[in-house]
């Protein structure tokens, strides 16, 4: 606007205001608005302003294939896609009673936990720029890069490789590749220790994250909070466990909780998830030579494909929380009816606005990185 | 300095016309060279104002940082869009986001670039039959380079954006004049998508007699809608309803869950 054509209001002399975040903004994570009603600096309430993002999925998806779908399905969350196709995939091979060869299942698990550690050491570089720490956010980012090399050469595309399709996955690992996972696994693994002398035990952030918006585990549950938010409030629920899927049942891995349910706990379960999916991997590597077989089971022709009439749920643990398809096939080319069941939808907008209420207009943006909300996925 | 007297009224023409006029005669034997010293100038230090409006977002940080490094060619991201140089459209554009971004674009100061990443951009990419979602962006705000590819890699939007500094060094990358040449046109098609009604805070027309770029196709059918709606815009209204947000709250804890 021009100066000119500016009238001041007159306003009632108070210390309330109101204030928006988003959707153009550095605290904020992706094209994502918050609106805040503050007092001095302390917030009285806020409103999530969700629809920036708004791609209208579960309506395009009526509209294609079923093979067509597995493009677009991992354009739900950016930042962590993988999940997205593995749950489609599924559905579908649930419909058609498809059996997945076992090596293209363990291939599967290991494109999962290699995304999960991608996302994670994603957000906690985010979550530490909220606190004013700049180096973590440079160093996962640039850690994230040798993961995402390794989706390049298994997959050809670097942050979404539509590798799954019904019934196995596209094609097999490269030579050599299980060395150079377990190099990268390696290097990650000694960087570990940097991770935690420069954020996790470092005073600024652990003053900043301890007690930021803290969540009891009785309201995680009447929330919906799913994943490390969950784990962080001392509930050892995790999908792959609790309703394994794949052939998580066959692998060794903990399931990290902490008490305190705050950001500094939720940061902190998902530093020690990035153990755990270390753990996981390696021993993907080390099973993945002893299986022989096919990587896919055989499909009718994809472009005149009529999946059985039916419905079904299937539901993974992506690295932001429980994911979840919901497809009903009238037994046409074209799905009838699709839902996708996202974690930051409840992350991102019931809770967000819950634990904004009090707290000081400066933890606002990290309790939202601590959230590990993933704006495309709440609008969809 | 200007005296607050001085101050002109709503309407009235600015006292002193600042800035180079665009069009305007150069006698200078020495302006060109001295234009040239200026665009090498602003070709090496742009500051981009980071939007992101869609998944192409997602491998800018990957550019930004230590790998792919953007710094070396002088550019930074800026969070404000009144001291940014390049507007970068990261990806589709709802419809919801297309208002935002056209204000946040009528808010950046000329010379100003607009960067569409992302097929999307381009032609709608894989939501061309998406209900939400503006599917060409150079049809509301003129565009000076695209990036395909879904997503592209970051050393495509490396190499766009040289490509972006090398026009700029020539002087070709021009596009945001047009804007207000034929503003009519953007008007139109903005008109289209959020209705007859729509109007923006930043008055353009001004801005384009300002910059010398007034020309016949600034004005036209749409831009006399425009003044028909023109109102005073509306105070800031609190629209949170606090009452309803705290019984929630309070019926929560009260459930025995009181930290
Ligand atoms: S072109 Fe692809 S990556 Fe880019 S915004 Fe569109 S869907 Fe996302």
């Amino acid at each position: 606007m021009r100066p000119e054509n500016y009238e001041a209001q007159r306003q009632p002399p108070s210390y309330d205001y109101e204030l928006n975040i988003g959707p153009n903004h550095p605290g904020i994570e992706g094209n994502y608005a918050f609106k805040l009603r503050l007092n001095g600096d302390r917030v009285i309430a806020g409103r999530a302003d969700a629809g920036y993002l708004h791609r209208g999925f579960e309506k395009l998806m009526e509209g294609r294939l079923w093979i067509q779908n597995l493009a677009i399905t991992p354009r739900i969350c950016v930042p962590d896609p993988v999940p997205m196709e593995v749950s489609y995939c599924l559905a579908v091979e649930d419909l058609c009673g498809l059996v997945v060869p076992e090596r293209a299942q363990w291939l599967r698990v290991m494109q999962l936990e290699l995304s999960r550690i991608a996302a994670h050491l994603f957000i906690f570089g985010g979550h530490a720029a909220t606190t004013g720490m700049y180096t973590p956010m440079f160093w996962g980012i640039a850690d994230r890069d040798l993961i995402l090399d390794l989706f390049e050469e298994m997959t050809g595309g670097r942050v979404y490789h539509i590798y799954n399709i019904p019934g196995g996955v596209r094609r097999d690992l490269p030579d050599g590749f299980g060395e150079r996972v377990t190099n990268t696994l390696d290097y990650l693994e000694s960087r570990l220790p940097d991770y935690d002398n420069l954020l996790f035990t470092n005073q600024v952030f652990v003053h900043r994250a301890r007690g930021c918006g803290p969540i009891s585990q009785q309201q995680a549950l009447e929330w919906g909070v799913t994943g490390p938010n969950l784990r962080a409030t001392g509930l050892k629920f995790d999908v792959r466990r609790d309703d394994p899927y794949l052939v998580y049942d066959q692998l060794e891995f903990e399931i990290p909780t902490e008490a305190p349910g705050d950001a500094w706990a939720r940061a902190l379960v998902r530093r020690r998830e990035i153990k755990e999916s270390i753990r996981i991997i390696r021993q993907v590597v080390a099973r993945l030579p002893t299986l022989a077989g096919p990587i896919r089971c055989p499909i009718p022709n994809p472009l005149a494909w009529n999946v059985p009439a039916g419905s079904t749920y299937t539901r993974v643990e992506s690295s932001k929380g429980e994911l979840a398809w919901y497809v009903v096939s009238d037994g046409g080319e074209r799905p009838y009816r699709t839902h996708v069941r996202g974690p930051s939808q409840m992350h991102a907008v019931q809770v967000l606005e819950q634990l904004a209420i009090g707290c000081r207009i400066e933890d606002v943006a990290q309790i939202m990185f601590s959230l590990d909300a993933c704006p495309p996925e709440v609008d969809r | 300095m200007t005296h607050i007297d001085q101050v002109p009224t709503p309407g009235a023409p600015l006292p002193v016309e600042i800035g180079v006029k665009a069009g305007a005669a150069r006698t200078n034997p020495f302006a060109r060279v001295f234009d040239e010293l200026v665009r090498f100038a602003q070709s090496r230090s742009l500051f981009m104002l980071h939007y992101c409006t869609g998944c192409g977002a997602v491998e800018l940080p990957p550019a930004m940082t230590s790998r792919f490094d953007m710094e070396r060619l002088g550019i930074q991201p800026m969070v404000s869009p009144r001291q940014a140089d390049i507007l970068l459209i990261t990806g589709y554009v709802s419809v919801k986001t297309l208002k935002r971004v056209i204000l946040t674009y009528e808010q950046m100061n000329s010379p100003k670039y607009v960067i569409g990443i992302c097929s999307c951009t381009v032609n709608g990419g894989m939501y061309w039959q998406s209900y939400a979602t503006a599917k060409k962006l150079n049809d509301y705000m003129p565009v000076d380079i695209y990036i395909a590819g879904c997503m592209p890699r970051p050393e495509a939007v490396i190499e766009g954006l040289r490509g972006l500094i090398e026009n700029i060094r020539t002087g070709r990358a021009d596009a945001w004049k047009d804007y207000y040449r034929r503003y009519d046109y953007y008007l139109g098609n903005q008109q289209r998508l959020f209705g007859a009604d729509w109007q923006t805070s930043t008055d353009v027309i001004a801005e384009a007699r300002h910059y010398d770029l007034f020309g016949p196709a600034t004005l036209g059918a749409h831009t006399a809608l425009l003044e028909q709606h023109q109102r005073p815009l509306e105070a800031l209204e609190m629209r949170i309803e606090i009452p309803e947000l705290m019984r929630r709250r309070s019926r929560s804890d009260q459930d025995g869950t009181a930290q």
